[in-house]
């Protein structure tokens, strides 16, 4: 990075630290620095859910995603919005109305004590390691794209926003989400307009559409059904409704969001409104990805996309392999600029004949670059049999970096650390209200000061800040770490949501049937995870099914007396 | 605030949170359309 970038970078993120503290002021009860009084207008609550929502790892890998697998990803979203809207008719009510700091809070009320420290110790091991882990997974990629240490990365993404989130508390994590979500924008929108500035002249937004399009790279809907496939329109309205369910219903780091609003009516608008907003923030964020490919068919793209991997490989005795390897790539990659120029000319003459045969000889090639591509990727495999062989987390950056212009590259930089801090920072603030609210004040210390409180607050707040810290430094050798996240998700989030769904929705099951079917069906998870007998992706839906359904059934052996009435 | 009063708070632009309701839902279901022409627009 140059000088420039360096100012940009260091610049963007002291201000928002500076403003994040500035931010921080008149915190004086739990109440304050938990639920910020429940004085947040519902833009704030928008932006703050986004902000939490959207990870490093978002801007990062949609890109990547869009660049190798086109755009259907977005498909992936499209349950969000119906989430919304159960959310609004269902949880967000009861929330207000028990006035609780916590959504684990709500299930003493309607259950008992155990299932309530249950469903609130599930949410601490998931969230504790899965912010870890997502401390350092952008962390191995900057370092590995500008040479940095990974150590300090990890110190730097994940230990500056403590200074705001623990003087701050949920106010100055949503006023930065809010700040850090501008720049974001911003940057993202330049480098998109860059994307398309930086291809040849004679080749506009318009012509780089078709030609990404006619290489299937737009295919945003996929209507066929396959069990195999995870991004079509089926397993996007069903799986990824109730994933947005359990994700903004029952993770404490969404509920603390839309807790603070100072009324239902903003909690509602803000979820509302996320669900009218996100899915076409997706569509843009992969758009960008669908454009980078268009700029890799007329600029050389290298065989693997996380080159400090392949300088590695270079240096073992598969190096000559894989040399000769590129430079077949390479000499593809000549070919195919010609032929995306071939492919553009038809499109504009829009002689049918001409364009497909462009197209298919740009497939042909194609095609051919992918199998090399693929016998690279055996080598870096043979040569390190730890290696991460899936570069779709270094495409966007590696354009970033090679490609953008001084002081662009800083920002976007930048917007990784910014995008990377509002995640993080709303999972310590909920990790923090979770430990006081439903562990510390409810079962060891009830009737102390508020002072008291405040100062515990702050504590658990840095006491989770080191900690994620600390697992991000040890999470580097757990291979991809993306998924890694997902299958600690999936391990907890099925179970916690079959808690939630039974307190909703089966008025007669009580708290001792729903916590024994809460322990059945986490073991019973994790047994299935252990054996391999079907992915993980399926193990949210297996988990609440086994909740829901064992809480019916022992109810019948239970001799208990049900209703509270909410 | 007792609840009865929170589920009748009413709502912006709309009479009803139902309104509201089915503005993302059709929102939604516009995207899909338009996503739908844009894959075959350019594919």
């Amino acid at each position: 990075m140059s000088p420039l970038d360096w100012m940009v970078l260091i610049g963007t993120l002291t201000v928002i630290i500076f403003y994040g503290v500035w931010k921080s002021r008149g915190q004086r009860n739990m109440e304050s620095y938990f639920l910020d009084n429940q004085s947040m207008p519902w833009y704030i609550i928008l932006l703050s859910i986004i902000g939490t929502q959207a990870s490093a790892i978002t801007f990062i890998s949609a890109p990547g995603q869009a660049y190798t697998d086109g755009m259907r990803f977005v498909q992936y979203y499209f349950g969000l919005p119906l989430a919304m809207v159960v959310l609004c008719i269902t949880f967000v009510p009861i929330f207000h109305k028990l006035k609780v700091y916590t959504a684990y809070e709500f299930l003493e009320q309607r259950f008992d004590l155990k299932t309530r420290t249950l469903a609130s110790s599930l949410f601490l091991i998931q969230r504790g390691l899965s912010t870890g882990i997502s401390i350092c997974a952008p962390s191995i990629i900057l370092s590995s794209l500008l040479g940095w240490n990974l150590y300090w990365t990890n110190m730097i993404m994940g230990g500056l926003l403590i200074i705001y989130t623990v003087a701050g508390g949920t106010r100055a994590v949503a006023y930065t989400q809010t700040f850090q979500l501008a720049i974001i924008f911003g940057g993202m929108f330049l480098a998109g307009w860059m994307v398309v500035h930086l291809l040849p002249a004679d080749i506009g937004f318009k012509q780089a559409l078709q030609v990404s399009g006619k290489m299937d790279k737009l295919n945003v809907i996929v209507t066929k059904f396959d069990w195999q496939d995870k991004y079509n329109i089926w397993s996007g309205v069903i799986g990824g409704f109730f994933l947005a369910l359990s994700y903004f219903g029952t993770d404490q780091s969404q509920v603390g969001r839309y807790l603070t609003a100072k009324s239902i009516k903003e909690s509602r608008m803000g979820l509302l409104m996320n669900g009218l907003v996100k899915v076409p923030m997706q569509f843009l964020i992969l758009l960008i990805g669908a454009l980078v490919f268009v700029f890799y068919l007329y600029f050389r793209a290298p065989i693997f996309f996380n080159e400090a991997q392949l300088a590695r490989v270079h240096k073992t005795e598969q190096g000559p392999a894989l040399q000769k390897l590129e430079d077949q790539y390479n000499e593809l990659g000549s070919l195919k600029q010609q032929q995306v120029r071939q492919l553009a000319a038809a499109l504009e003459t829009g002689n049918h004949a001409q364009i497909a045969s462009a197209k298919k000889a740009l497939q042909q090639t194609d095609d051919q670059s992918q199998e090399v591509r693929t016998e690279a990727l055996s080598l870096i495999k043979e040569s390190d049999p730890t290696a991460d062989t899936n570069d779709t987390n270094y495409i966007f950056l590696h354009f970033v970096v090679n490609s953008l212009p001084k002081g662009l590259v800083g920002l976007l930089i930048a917007i990784i650390f910014l995008a990377a801090w509002g995640s993080i920072a709303a999972a310590l603030n909920s990790l923090a209200s979770t430990t006081v609210i439903d562990v510390y004040k409810r079962l060891y210390n009830e009737h102390a000061s508020e002072e008291h409180y405040l100062k515990i607050s702050k504590l658990w707040t840095l006491i989770w800040g080191v900690f994620c810290i600390l697992v991000a430094q040890f999470a580097g050798s757990l291979g991809s770490l993306i998924e890694v996240v997902n299958v600690l998700g999936s391990w907890f989030y099925g179970v916690i949501l079959g808690i939630f769904m039974v307190a909703f929705y089966l008025k007669r099951v009580g708290g001792t049937a729903t916590f024994w079917a809460a322990i059945i069906g986490e073991i019973v998870v994790l047994v299935i995870y252990w054996t391999g007998t079907v992915s993980f992706l399926w193990l949210n839906a297996i988990g609440c099914m086994l909740v829901v359904l064992l809480g019916w059934i022992f109810q019948y052996f239970v001799k208990e007396k049900v209703i509270k009435e909410i | 605030m007792a609840a009865d009063n929170l589920q009748e708070e009413k709502p912006p632009l709309f009479p009803s949170w139902g309104w509201w309701y089915v503005l993302v839902i059709a929102w939604l279901l516009l995207l899909v359309v338009l996503f739908y022409l844009f894959t075959k627009t350019f594919s």
